[in-house]
């Protein structure tokens, strides 16, 4: 009997993909066969090493412009912004947001896309900015495109924003991707898929008015809650133990 | 909490262009090591595009793998690091991988064979001895200056790699 599904899920299993889903092809030989292994949070863990992020740089969360060209990226100019929280929903200050993403006719800049899908010259399709202390970030982009992959016959990603999470805490360390609601993509993506379904929802950013700017971009949030306890919360514990 | 996803394969000019990973890497001082290896899939082929990140108390690295899934790193040498009750676990690198078809980053741990306290580490005791093994990085034998050790992360099948799943911190 074939498994299409595997057993083996770090984390929540009502919440994270297994590794081995085989309806995304690349799972198949890169998933682990054995069981993870369970071990406490150690200080290595919930620990902040003396992480210097510099050079963070208004213009890097902005994708329109920092191909620093001079020109603009063409496409639909959309603000994506929300809020990084830990499980109790206290919010995650300092943490590095990283997003990339495909350009508004789909494709990637990396030199391994070459399905012929026009550049933007004026397009990188990287960002970053840091989380402020409300755990706040903010990017302004275009809407990314859908993008046409081998793993299938006639196989097409719905569009998404990568994002990477590198908060204080290592164990809470995430990287995931951002996708559009009524994407009819959405149904047909197993990377999408292999989450839980209770938990797919959680992928999709909302269409905020609030965010919206006048004669200028369309507004998503999209909050991102990260596995708990964070760092803030063992050091709490470590002063009050001591 | 937010589900994870796979990396995917175009990370690249985001997560490992030179000035913003230099930004990010922290002052990693300290007696430097130097660590090679490959990460190889359940074929046994190299995996050519995985990302790896390094953590320990001394800094943080983030590095890709190369055509032949190659990768290696300088760092400095850890040291011991607190456990519950005033115990101590043994000198370890803390690993996060991510590759396309990863559809959740592994975490793992370095170890070196060449370490006295490394047979006590709390954590390592409570991997299946027979698989302990697959977390020692192993000194090579040159007398070269900068210490030189290789570890392999196998992601799957035979010699597979020890992943871990951290669980609620030590009460």
């Amino acid at each position: 009997m074939i498994i299409t599904v595997g057993e083996i899920v770090r984390g929540d299993a009502a919440v994270f993909p297994p590794y081995l889903y085989e309806a995304y092809r690349s799972t198949i030989r890169r998933a682990p066969r054995l069981p993870l292994v369970e071990v406490p949070l150690t200080a290595s863990e919930l620990t902040r090493p003396r992480l210097e992020v510099g050079h963070v740089t208004a213009e890097d969360a902005d994708l329109t412009r920092n191909a620093d060209t001079g020109g603009e990226a063409l496409g639909q100019r959309i603000i994506v912004t929300g809020r990084v929280m830990d499980e109790d929903g206290l919010p995650v200050p300092g943490a590095l947001l990283e997003v990339w993403q495909a350009n508004a006719a789909g494709r990637y800049i990396h030199k391994r896309d070459d399905w012929p899908g026009p550049l933007d010259p004026n397009f990188l399709g990287i960002g970053r900015c840091l989380t402020n202390a409300g755990g706040e970030y903010r990017f302004l982009t275009v809407r990314p495109g859908a993008y046409p992959w081998a793993n299938h016959e006639n196989a097409w990603r719905p569009a998404h924003i990568h994002f990477s999470v590198l908060a204080p805490s290592w164990s809470q360390r995430l990287v995931t991707q951002m996708y559009f609601p009524d994407d009819p993509l959405l149904a047909l993506d197993p990377i999408f898929n292999a989450v839980p379904e209770g938990a797919r929802s959680r992928l999709i950013a909302a269409y905020a008015h609030d965010v919206t700017e006048p004669l200028w971009a369309l507004g998503w949030r999209w909050d991102i809650v990260l596995a708990g306890p964070g760092a803030t919360a063992f050091e709490a514990r470590e002063q009050s133990a001591a | 909490m937010t589900p994870s996803q796979t990396v995917g394969p175009f990370f690249h000019d985001c997560l490992l262009r030179d000035d913003r990973c230099e930004s990010i890497a922290g002052i990693d001082a300290g007696v430097r090591i130097h660590v090679e290896g490959r990460v190889i899939d359940g074929d046994g082929a190299g995996v050519p595009d995985a990302v790896i990140e390094l953590w320990q108390a001394a800094g943080f690295t983030r590095i890709s793998t190369d055509a032949e899934g190659r990768f290696s790193f300088s760092t400095a040498r850890p040291t011991r690091v607190a456990f519950e009750g005033g115990t101590m676990q043994a000198p370890h690198l803390s690993l996060a991988i991510f590759a396309r078809g990863l559809m959740n980053h592994l975490f793992t741990r370095i170890y070196f064979a060449d370490e006295p306290s490394t047979d006590t580490d709390p954590i390592l005791r409570r991997v299946p001895e027979a698989r302990r093994t697959t977390l020692l990085a192993r000194r090579e034998p040159e007398g070269s200056l900068t210490p030189q050790y290789w570890f392999d992360i196998v992601l799957q099948g035979e010699g597979e790699t020890v992943f871990f799943d951290f669980k609620s911190p030590v009460p």
